[in-house]
C-alpha cells in the first residue's frame, strides 16, 4: 500500500525542518501543572491499578502495567505507558513515524494531569529508563514496534513487579 | 419560502453551495461575528452573571472533568487543550512538495489522517459564506487569533480547501449522559480531535503549503464536505456514528485537494418524522415544528439560549446535557446492522422513506426505549447511584468512605441522571 503512495515515505520519515511543525514537541516542553490540595479517596491500590490501566485505555494507550521503583526513588510507582507503532519510533522521524509518540504523550499527559488532579504527585517527564522499565516490568512487546513513555507518581498502587533500574 | 439569492460578481465567482438536503441556502448569508457566539458572549458576561460565574469561577468537583475542560479547570496547566492552544504554530516548509495530480493528495491526507486516528475525515471546498466574520480571538478557538487580515472572500482565494477531520465519542460511556462519564467521552475526545487537527495542519505546513484554523464555522464546513447532515437537533449527523462526533476548529489550506460531496443519509426524512430528540430535551430547546430561515439558511433552528443557560445549574453533577446526542436512532454503535438501515434508508425513493421511517423509529422504541436511561458503570463512577445520594459500587473496595457513602449499593439496571423537570419521571425513576 505504501508503494502506491507517493508521499508516505515523506509522511513517515521526513524529519520536520521546522520542530514547531510537530506537535510532540510543545507537549513534551510543557510544565507541568500543580497537585490538587485536596485527595481523592483510594479505594485500594489493587482498584486504583485497575482503574489506572482502563484509564490509559481510555486516553488511547494500547497497554499498560505498573512497576514498583527501588526504596530511594523520587515516586514509588512507574505506570509503563505501551503504544503499538507501524514503525520505529527511534528513527522514523516524520509525522507518520513519530505518530505513537503523539499518541503516547496524550497519554501520559492526561494520566499524569489526572493523578495530580487526585491529590497525588505525579509527572510525564522522567523518560530515561522508559525501554528498560518496561523489558523489567514484563511488558510483551506490541508488534511491529512499541514505543512505551512513563507516568511516575505516589499514587498508591499494586505493583505487577519491581524492577531494579 | 425561498428566496433567490441576489445574483452579484461574489456569487458568480462563489455560487451558492449545495449542502444537501438538510440545509438550503435561500437567501443572502451575513458572516457569523465570533462575538454574537455563545461562549465568547459569555466570556464577557452578555448572558448574566451565573454563566458568567459558571464559566470563571467554578472549579468542577470532579478530578476528570477538571483535567478535560479548561474552563472548570483548578490548574489550567493540566488540561491539553491549553497547550495545545499555546503551542507555537510552525510555519510552511521553504521547499513545497509538489503535487501533480491533487486526487492523488487527497487519498494520501485521507490515509494520514486516518493513520493519525481519525474516525471520519473529508474534505469541503471553502466558501465565504462559511467563514466568520472576524478573527475569534477568544481563548476558547483552539487555534484561533492567526488569521491573516482579508476579507472572507479573499482568504476564501488563499485558503480554497477545508479539511473537517474529527474523532468518535465513545458508544458506551455516551450512554451515560447528563454525568461525569458522558462528560469524559465528550471532553476527551474533543481534545484528541485538537490534536488531531495540530497534527494534520504540522503536517500540511512541513509539506510546505499554509494552513489557517479557527476561522471557519465547522458545521457549514462539515455539510458541504458531506460528513452528515444537520439534524432537528442541531447537530451534523454523520454515516457511521449519527451525532456522536465532535466538531472542532476546521483547517483551511491551499494543499490542492479534490473537494468530496454533501450526503444523502435520509436525515431529512427521519427527522420530519423522529423528533425524539425534542421530546426528551430538558430544555424545550429543539423544535416541534418545522424548519425556519434564519440569516439567509432554512433549517432547523434550536434555542441556543435555553440550552446554554441550563450549565450554572448542573455544574456538580455534570457538564454536557448530551440528552439530544444519545436518545437519537443514528446514534448506534457501529455494526452491520446499523449499515443495513441507513442504507435501506438510503436506497428508498424519497417518496416512500416515510414509510421505512416509522418502522425503523419503532425498532429503535422497542429495543432502546423512548428515553435511554441504562446504567453504566465505569472506573468508580456509577449512574446507578442517585444523584445527591452516595454510595461505593467498586468491587474490591476496603477504604472506609465514612457515613456519607455509607448508602447500599444500587442494583438495578437503571441509570439516574439528574432531574431538570422535577415535576416529572422522565429522568429520575421514583418510588
Amino acid at each position: 500500500m505504501a508503494d502506491a503512495d507517493p508521499y508516505w515515505d515523506f509522511y513517515v520519515n521526513h524529519a520536520p525542518s521546522n520542530p514547531d511543525n510537530q506537535i510532540n514537541n510543545a507537549i513534551r516542553a510543557w510544565n507541568e501543572g500543580s497537585v490538587f490540595p485536596v485527595k481523592k479517596d483510594v479505594h485500594s491500590p489493587d482498584v486504583m491499578s485497575r482503574h489506572v490501566k482502563e484509564l490509559v485505555r481510555f486516553f488511547g494507550g494500547d497497554a499498560a502495567a505498573i512497576a514498583r521503583l527501588p526504596e530511594g526513588h523520587e515516586y514509588p510507582f512507574a505506570i509503563v505507558c505501551a503504544q503499538r507503532s507501524d514503525y520505529d519510533t527511534r528513527t522514523a522521524l516524520g509525522h507518520g513515524g513519530q505518530a505513537a509518540v503523539q499518541q503516547a504523550l496524550f497519554v501520559t499527559f492526561n494520566l499524569a494531569a489526572t493523578i495530580r488532579e487526585m491529590g497525588y504527585r505525579a509527572t510525564a517527564k522522567l523518560q530515561d529508563n522508559a525501554d528498560r522499565v518496561a523489558a523489567a516490568v514484563g511488558l510483551p512487546p506490541l508488534k511491529p514496534f512499541t514505543h512505551v513513555e512513563l507516568v511516575h507518581t505516589d499514587l498508591p498502587l499494586a505493583a505487577d513487579a519491581e524492577v531494579a533500574v | 419560502m425561498a428566496v433567490s439569492v441576489k445574483p452579484d460578481p461574489q456569487t458568480e465567482e462563489f455560487p451558492t453551495p449545495y449542502l444537501g438536503r438538510s440545509v438550503r441556502i435561500v437567501g443572502p448569508v451575513a458572516n457569523i461575528e465570533p462575538k454574537n457566539l455563545p461562549h465568547p458572549m459569555n466570556q464577557r458576561g452578555a448572558l448574566g452573571k451565573a454563566l458568567f460565574n459558571w464559566m470563571h469561577s467554578t472549579i468542577s468537583p470532579d478530578p476528570l472533568a477538571r483535567v478535560a475542560f479548561e474552563r472548570h479547570a483548578a490548574d489550567k496547566a493540566n488540561v491539553i487543550r491549553t497547550v495545545l492552544m499555546r503551542a507555537p504554530r510552525g510555519k510552511p516548509a521553504e521547499e513545497r512538495v509538489k503535487v501533480d495530480d491533487p486526487a492523488v493528495m487527497t487519498k494520501h491526507l485521507k490515509r494520514v489522517a486516518k493513520h493519525l486516528g481519525a474516525d471520519v475525515i473529508r474534505i469541503a471546498a471553502s466558501h465565504p459564506s462559511f467563514m466568520y466574520g472576524s478573527n475569534p480571538n477568544d481563548g476558547l478557538t483552539t487555534m484561533g487569533g492567526d488569521r491573516p487580515a482579508g476579507t472572507p472572500e479573499e482568504l476564501v482565494r488563499r485558503f480554497p480547501y477545508v479539511i473537517v477531520a474529527t474523532k468518535a465519542w465513545d458508544y458506551d460511556l455516551i450512554k451515560a449522559h447528563r454525568h461525569h462519564i458522558g462528560d469524559a467521552a465528550y471532553d476527551f475526545t474533543l481534545e484528541r480531535s485538537n490534536l488531531l487537527h495540530s497534527a494534520l495542519a504540522g503536517y500540511i505546513q512541513e509539506l510546505g503549503y499554509s494552513t489557517l484554523r479557527g476561522a471557519m464555522n465547522p458545521q457549514a464546513a462539515a455539510l458541504a464536505a458531506g460528513v452528515g447532515e444537520l439534524g432537528r437537533n442541531g447537530m451534523i449527523i454523520s454515516e457511521k456514528f449519527g451525532p456522536r462526533i465532535h466538531l472542532t476548529d476546521v483547517v483551511m489550506t491551499d494543499l490542492p485537494l479534490v473537494p468530496d460531496k454533501p450526503v444523502d443519509l435520509g436525515v431529512e426524512d427521519f427527522c420530519k418524522i423522529c423528533r425524539k430528540c425534542a421530546i426528551t430535551c430538558p430544555t424545550n430547546s429543539i423544535t416541534f415544528e418545522g424548519k425556519q430561515i434564519y440569516n439567509g439558511v432554512e433549517k432547523y433552528k434550536i434555542k441556543w439560549e435555553t440550552c446554554y443557560r441550563l450549565r450554572p445549574f448542573t455544574v456538580q453533577y455534570w457538564g454536557q446535557c448530551l440528552t439530544c446526542v444519545t436518545v437519537c436512532p443514528y446514534t448506534k454503535p457501529n455494526t452491520w446492522w446499523r449499515d443495513l438501515a441507513i442504507g435501506t434508508l438510503r436506497h428508498t425513493p424519497i417518496p416512500l422513506r416515510p414509510l421505512v421511517v416509522r418502522g425503523l423509529k419503532a425498532l429503535d422504541d422497542k429495543f432502546w426505549g423512548t428515553i435511554p436511561n441504562k446504567r453504566v458503570r465505569w472506573l468508580d463512577y456509577d449512574t446507578g447511584i442517585k444523584p445527591g445520594e452516595k454510595a461505593c459500587t467498586v468491587a474490591g473496595c476496603t477504604a472506609q468512605h465514612g457515613e456519607s457513602h455509607a448508602q447500599p449499593a444500587a442494583d438495578s439496571q437503571v441509570g439516574y441522571y439528574f432531574p431538570l423537570k422535577e415535576n416529572t419521571n422522565r429522568f429520575v425513576k421514583r418510588g
